[in-house]
């Protein structure tokens, strides 16, 4: 909600800076940004009351002298006579209408009501509508204005539970569905209650009368209709929130305040239906209470002073909370208010001690496992549940984002299958992945599972040893024989037949259930701890990478390490990668052969085959500088 | 020249892998948690309303729990926990006062741009004992942010809303640019919540806290882009070893 500090700052008496009442605000708890002298504010959702100027300056008070009272209209108003019945007291047990006829409809705007408009450049409607939606932002209470000419007949305020059509005052038609409450007029919906006022009945240039409807709607009959037909409504955000069920006599007599400031007003009367009595909630004064909660050492005076300002009345022993503070039930709640006021930031800490407790083996074997899998070259992975196709036994979910993701995966090996597909489109030689995860399913009841599992494909690893073998059904066999000679687990090779891929390298996968994996395999010995460290991120490029070997052949062996230091740090903006991927030792001929591969990727832009040959041919000269090292065919 | 029989191979670069920097770090702050004196305890990630709102406080016209926010399954008979704080609830009916439970995982919101996505980890305390106050509370939350980012961070606490804590508050803290950065929530757990428990609120009282692993991660590794993390991309994931 938007605020203008030139607004806030007229009821203040100290007239802070625009900085100064900011940092009171987040003392408060009231989150913004400040954009052109403009508060934009962010309220939690239980202090609907803020939601205006007067709620942001109730709040205000209790650090500066702010002066609430808005001019209203005094006299004595004349009984309204409407045809209106309410048939759902309990959504709507507070409703007052006034209606108010003028001589001539104004054509400009003069004071607040001119500079709500102008300071926040917000568009004009129509002169009702528009003292109405100030009268909203001043006094945190949405009101709603019918032409009184379109207003003939018995109005109604009822819950319907039937489809029907509604035309909004914004020329929007939408269906309504499920359980709505709503106005009619002859049985016709003019005004979907708390939320948006409906066409046939709204206000136009030309209103001269007009009934300004003025209720309480309890929250539960107003929340998420916004949402459902997609309508940005205030009114609805604020009812959602909790209105002041006080206020309205107010309110009204406000509204006929500020017609009165722009025209004649020619005839004027009221009616207000009350079905339930507010009760004034009350809570006992205890300090020590209070002092006990946040930890610090308030005397009452201050205590009670701090809630006066916020405008909670004291009665010897017992503390009446205001109307429009909905939020306040207990001494928790009052324990935040005082601790809102002294500052959250100005409460000393005060030294923690819980009970130490022996450590327990959490997750042990999985955390071995996991070390265990990296051990070998494999990365973990984390995957979204949500998946496309329903599996057998697989758990439907009720409200999807999109047809995409309508189920639970019943399996981890098919977020793994992806996140190989994946990175094989990025031309990675050697795919190791492994995930841990809980997996749900259905049937008599939900069922819960913690697998493992694993994905590989591809070159076993990039060194020179690794390099020419690919992974196979064995080779992960003969991984897990380390740690678990007896057990035959189901490795699987996966099909390619329907991947959409040219890559013909086998697939192996496992998937099982970690409490197969008995408790006692492996110790914290047998595999390396993971760095406790957390690396600086840098930014990966998705561009097409090329790659380049040189194979050398070395005569004089005091140059190798020469060499290998040479390529293997060789700094570049395009090389990404540089690793030997060959090194053998003919005995006979008592010559060295080293294979480096280099691979070339940009961060800004595909690489054309001359920008990669000046890297390339810059770096074979430096290597050829080096005497005694040759490049077979070159 | 060295004899052609001495020449050694060139070190074999092993490939390690690397745990998942979510999964990492979601281990060192529950490593964390537990020396201060927590003790881990897990729940499904499939909850009933029971304990994932109605438990918690979170009342049935909270926008929390409209079809909007919340991904409900089986034809709304249960949903998928939109917090780790469910789990607390139940550690709390199964063990008596005093208590000290942390709970890490997988939570889901009915979310999907480019800051939320539609699962994302928390790692959430509890601590329930006589005259637990807001001032240990702060305590607690100085002892984790200072591990976590080190003695010299600024950190400041803000008056904020969860229905099940009163009072509750968020932490922000400085980044080196100078912006304040949101990092938990917290607070005194409401009465309310106790009461549901079957814990008698009169004698006692509790703090709790949540925080978002891909938030903390994100500062730690100075990733910007949440979705990163989920591409399962191998030049991300080397990153992290």
């Amino acid at each position: 909600m938007k605020i203008a500090y030139s607004h806030l700052v007229q009821y203040i008496k100290e007239r802070p800076s625009i900085e100064h009442i900011s940092n009171k605000l987040f003392q408060l708890g009231h989150e913004h940004e400040i954009d052109d002298d403009i508060f934009d504010m962010e309220f939690t959702p239980n202090r609907g009351d803020c939601l205006s100027l007067k709620g942001l300056l109730r709040d205000l008070a209790v650090f500066y002298s702010v002066d609430l009272n808005q001019e209203v209209y005094t006299e004595k108003l004349n009984e309204l006579e409407l045809d209106f019945e309410n048939l759902s007291e309990s959504t709507c047990p507070k409703i007052s209408f006034l209606k108010l006829e003028i001589d001539k409809v104004p054509e400009t705007y003069k004071n607040s009501l001119d500079n709500y408009f102008t300071d926040l450049g917000l568009n004009k409607n129509n002169f009702f509508t528009d003292v109405s939606n100030y009268l909203s932002y001043e006094t945190g209470q949405p009101t709603h204005c019918y032409d009184a000419s379109k207003m003939n007949g018995k109005l109604l305020f009822h819950e319907i539970e039937k489809n029907e059509e509604f035309e909004t005052l914004l020329d929007k038609k939408i269906t309504l569905t499920g359980r709505n409450s709503v106005f009619s007029l002859n049985n016709y919906i003019i005004n979907l209650a708390g939320i948006v006022g409906g066409k046939s009945t709204s206000c136009s240039n030309n209103t001269k009368t007009v009934i300004v409807e003025c209720a309480f709607f309890q929250p539960e009959s107003i929340i998420g209709k916004s949402v459902k037909y997609d309508i940005q409504s205030e009114a609805s955000h604020k009812f959602e929130r909790g209105a002041d069920p006080e206020c309205h006599d107010r309110v009204l007599r406000r509204f006929i305040k500020l017609v009165s400031e722009h025209a004649n007003i020619k005839d004027m009367s009221i009616t207000s239906f009350e079905y339930e009595n507010n009760p004034i909630h009350q809570l006992p004064v205890n300090v020590h209470k209070i002092n006990q909660i946040i930890g610090i050492n308030i005397t009452e005076d201050d205590y009670l002073n701090h809630l006066s300002k916020l405008k909670f009345s004291i009665d010897k022993d017992i503390i009446k909370v205001p109307s429009f503070r909905s939020d306040i039930k207990t001494q928790n709640d009052l324990a935040e208010e005082i601790a809102r006021v002294v500052g959250y930031d100005n409460i000393p800490r005060s030294e923690i001690s819980i009970p130490k407790k022996e450590k327990t083996n959490y997750k042990d074997l999985e955390n071995k496992l996991r070390l265990f899998l990296l051990d070998h070259g494999f990365y973990e992975t984390i995957n979204s549940p949500f998946v496309s196709l329903p599996a057998e036994e697989a758990i439907k979910v009720d409200n999807p984002l999109d047809s995409n993701r309508e189920y639970l995966r019943t399996n981890i090996t098919n977020s793994l299958l992806e996140n190989l597909l994946f990175n094989e489109r990025r031309q990675k030689a050697s795919i190791k992945l492994f995930e841990i995860s809980d997996v749900y399913s259905s049937s008599n009841g939900i069922n819960k599972k913690r697998k493992l599992s694993i994905i590989a494909s591809g070159r076993v690893g990039e060194n020179y040893k690794d390099f020419s073998k690919k992974i196979n059904k064995k080779y992960l066999k003969t991984l897990f024989q380390e740690i678990l000679p007896n057990e035959i687990f189901d490795f699987k090779i996966l099909s390619r037949e329907f991947l959409d891929t040219k890559i013909m390298n086998e697939i192996v996968s496992l998937e099982v259930d970690i409490d197969k994996f008995p408790n006692d395999i492996l110790s914290y010995e047998e595999v390396s701890s993971h760095p406790s460290n957390f690396n600086e991120y840098r930014p990966i490029s998705d561009l097409p990478q090329s790659i380049k070997d040189i194979s050398y052949s070395v005569k004089d062996y005091s140059k190798i390490k020469d060499l290998s230091d040479l390529l293997l740090n060789y700094q570049s903006d395009i090389v990404k990668n540089v690793f030997i991927f060959d090194y053998f030792k003919n005995d006979k001929s008592e010559e060295i052969k080293i294979g480096f591969r280099f691979v070339f990727q940009s961060k800004i832009a595909t690489l054309t085959a001359s920008e990669i040959d000046v890297i390339y041919n810059e770096i074979i000269n430096k290597s050829l500088d080096i005497k005694g090292i040759t490049i077979p065919g070159m | 020249m060295p004899e052609f029989k001495d020449i050694l191979p060139p070190e074999l670069i092993k490939d390690r892998g690397s745990l998942h920097p979510i999964n990492h770090m979601k281990d060192t702050i529950m490593e964390l948690l537990t020396t201060f004196g927590f003790e881990i305890v897990d729940g499904p990630e499939i909850e009933t309303e029971k304990f994932n709102f109605d438990m918690l406080n979170i009342k049935k016209s909270h926008p929390a729990r409209q079809m909007h926010d919340t991904f409900y399954v089986e034809n709304k008979s249960n949903l998928l926990r939109t917090h780790t704080s469910p789990v607390q609830i139940r550690g709390m009916l199964e063990k008596k006062p005093p208590l000290a439970f942390i709970s890490g995982g997988k939570v889901f919101r009915k979310d999907d741009d480019a800051t939320h996505l539609p699962m994302f980890h928390q790692v959430e305390g509890i601590y329930v004992d006589e005259n637990v106050s807001f001032a240990q509370l702060k305590d607690l939350i100085y002892k984790i942010i200072y591990s976590l980012f080190g003695d010299n961070i600024e950190l400041r606490f803000r008056p904020s809303y969860f229905p099940f804590t009163e009072p509750s508050a968020e932490v922000d803290i400085l980044s080196k640019e100078g912006k304040w950065l949101e990092i938990l929530g917290c607070g005194l757990v409401n009465p309310v919540v106790l009461e549901n428990c079957n814990i008698d609120s009169k004698k006692y009282s509790g703090l709790a806290f949540g925080l978002g692993i891909e938030r903390i991660a994100m500062l730690k590794h100075g990733v910007t882009d949440i979705r990163e993390f989920y591409k399962s991309n191998l030049d991300f994931l080397r990153q992290f070893k």
